[in-house]
């Protein structure tokens, strides 16, 4: 099955509804009716309140996962299983402990066949670009937490993806590390022009980062708004347009993120 | 609070050294309470100055043509190559009922009812069905062993984080590749904890087995004691026991750290 679409679309989410069941637990309805278009090299924020069903929304993105309802489609083509055009940061990492920093950088190219020398050379790229050279060779539980985050970057950009999907990267950091963070994250994507789908539940994040914003309800996430956000990079957080649009978004938020 | 931080810091070096010597202090007690004993009934417990005269003449004298050294080996030797066949053995077999639920379905139930016979009980159809050789007793250390190893690394497949499954599928994994680059890999550490539970277990199984059967090994050395009344002898083949069953303890966890770096729980204690 395929879909018709306008140029310059990458992904298209169409009705996507998805609802947990459990034994003695009351059905979870956690993705209600979402419809959305990821445009090809933009920046895309999905913001919503924890829990809201953000992450579920992403595997079905990926393909990890099938959802109730509605389909996905990938340059007209629907989506069933997870593919390579498609790249993931996972919320919670999934580092593997038994490799290290570059073995677990080069798992996509690995997997896929490519040799040592050539997925090495990748590898060794991105981990230079994510400010980890000198670590190639540590383990994950030697690394503090912005440091894995760097690595998960890494390892999704390495396996070379068109769109690429962020999940709260950021979510577990300190504010200082979380600033800088978002900082690197914007000279890596300056750098390497990607489709990004990026999820936060924080407004500044999403201000900071996108070029265009989706806001989520809570639980069940429905689409509330769609921002586009046209300030010049990089990003003044104390400049009024900014504060504007930050009050405005915080104004139509369900609860406090 | 400043006050205590700095009088724990005073105090804990003189802790840790008191710490690091108690070991020394509990074995000299434990020494004086067996020259003691000895002074009692030296026929039933013999001194430590007799014990160690019986460890010399074990080498002047050997017991059955071989001394303490060519007995520890006889036992160990069994205990290395039933391990290895377990290993080999019981790694595949707990992947394979890991990983598929049909050798699951097959195997599972099977396995939980032979699981809970000891290696001990198999001793008497064993030696019935395979007389009193080398075999039989490489085969019953191998039950001991097997048992353990197939446990751990069933356990460990199981526990696989289905999020570095995920994280494979992103990046188009085969099952082939989920089970050999994920599973295996993370299971890793448990099955390494199985080899090391197994060798403690089959260090305890291969010295029953020697003492019902055999004419070489220490569980021989101290049944040998027991026919003869030569009660040093069996202390020395007890001893030899406790000592070399530490040391594969030590050894294998060396090499447990060594195969699996990222292990935190090795790193930390
Ligand atoms: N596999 C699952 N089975 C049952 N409930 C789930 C599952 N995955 C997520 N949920 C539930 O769905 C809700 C939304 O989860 P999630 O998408 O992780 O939220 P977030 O927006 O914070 O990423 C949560 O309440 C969670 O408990
Ligand atoms: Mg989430």
């Amino acid at each position: 099955m395929s879909m018709e679409q306008k140029a310059g679309t990458r992904l298209i989410v169409k009705d996507v509804s998805k609802t947990f069941y459990q034994k003695k637990i009351e059905p979870h309805h956690v993705v209600d009716k979402v419809s959305l278009e990821v445009k090809d090299n933009e920046f895309l924020v999905l913001l919503g309140p924890g829990h809201c069903g953000k992450t579920v929304l992403l595997n079905i993105v990926s393909g990890l996962m099938p959802p109730d309802e509605g389909s996905v489609y990938l340059d007209g083509e629907k989506i069933t299983k997870p593919n390579p055009k498609i790249g993931m940061v996972f919320q919670k990492l999934g580092l593997m402990p038994w490799k290290t920093v570059i073995e677990n950088v080069e798992i996509g190219p690995k997997l896929s066949g490519i040799n040592v020398k050539t997925r090495r050379e990748r590898a060794e790229y991105f981990i230079d670009l994510v400010g980890l050279k000198g670590f190639e060779n540590s383990y994950p539980h030697q690394l503090s937490g912005g440091m894995k985050q760097r690595v998960g970057i890494a390892r999704a950009y390495t396996n070379d993806p068109e769109i690429l999907i962020m999940d709260e990267p950021f979510g577990q950091l300190d504010a200082q590390t979380r600033y800088n963070m978002q900082n690197e994250i914007s000279r890596i994507s300056e750098h390497e022009k990607r489709t990004i789908i990026f999820v936060t539940n924080n407004i500044e994040e999403a201000l900071y980062l996108g070029d265009r914003i989706i806001l989520f309800t809570e639980c069940p996430a429905r689409v509330k708004e769609i921002y586009d956000i046209d300030l010049k990079r990089p990003r003044d957080m104390i400049d009024p347009e900014f504060l504007r649009l930050r009050k405005m978004i915080s104004n139509n938020t369900d609860l406090a993120l | 609070m400043k006050k205590t931080a700095a009088y724990d810091q005073k105090r804990r070096p003189i802790k840790k050294i008191l710490n690091s010597l108690l070991p020394f202090v509990s074995i000299t007690c434990l020494f004086l309470l067996w020259f003691y004993a000895s002074n009692i009934n030296p026929d039933l417990v013999p001194s430590p100055a007799s014990t160690w005269e019986r460890l010399i003449q074990l080498f002047v004298k050997p017991v059955n043509k071989m001394n303490l050294f060519g007995h520890v080996w006889a036992s160990l030797q069994r205990v290395f190559i039933a391990l290895a066949c377990a290993t080999v053995l019981g790694v595949t077999v707990g992947v394979m009922i890991g990983w598929s639920k049909t050798f699951k379905a097959i195997f599972g139930t099977l396995f939980e009812l032979i699981r809970p016979i000891p290696p001990i009980a198999w001793l008497p159809i064993i030696i019935m069905w395979f007389g009193i050789g080398e075999f039989p007793k490489i085969l019953i250390v191998f039950i001991g062993t097997f048992m353990p190893i197939v446990v751990n690394t069933y356990t460990g497949i199981r526990l696989v984080m289905p999020l570095h499954l995920d994280v494979a599928r992103m990046f188009n994994a085969s099952n082939r590749q989920l089970l050999f680059e994920v599973a295996i890999p993370s299971a890793l550490p448990p099955i390494f904890a199985g080899i090391r539970n197994a060798t403690s277990s089959g260090w305890m199984t291969v010295l029953a087995a020697e003492m019902i059967a055999s004419k070489a090994g220490l569980g021989f050395l101290i049944t040998r004691g027991m026919d003869y009344f030569d009660v040093p002898l069996i202390l020395v083949g007890m001893l030899a026991i406790g000592i070399v069953g530490a040391l594969l303890a030590i050894i294998t966890e060396f090499i447990e750290r060594l195969l699996c770096p990222w292990n935190k729980k090795l790193e930390q204690d």
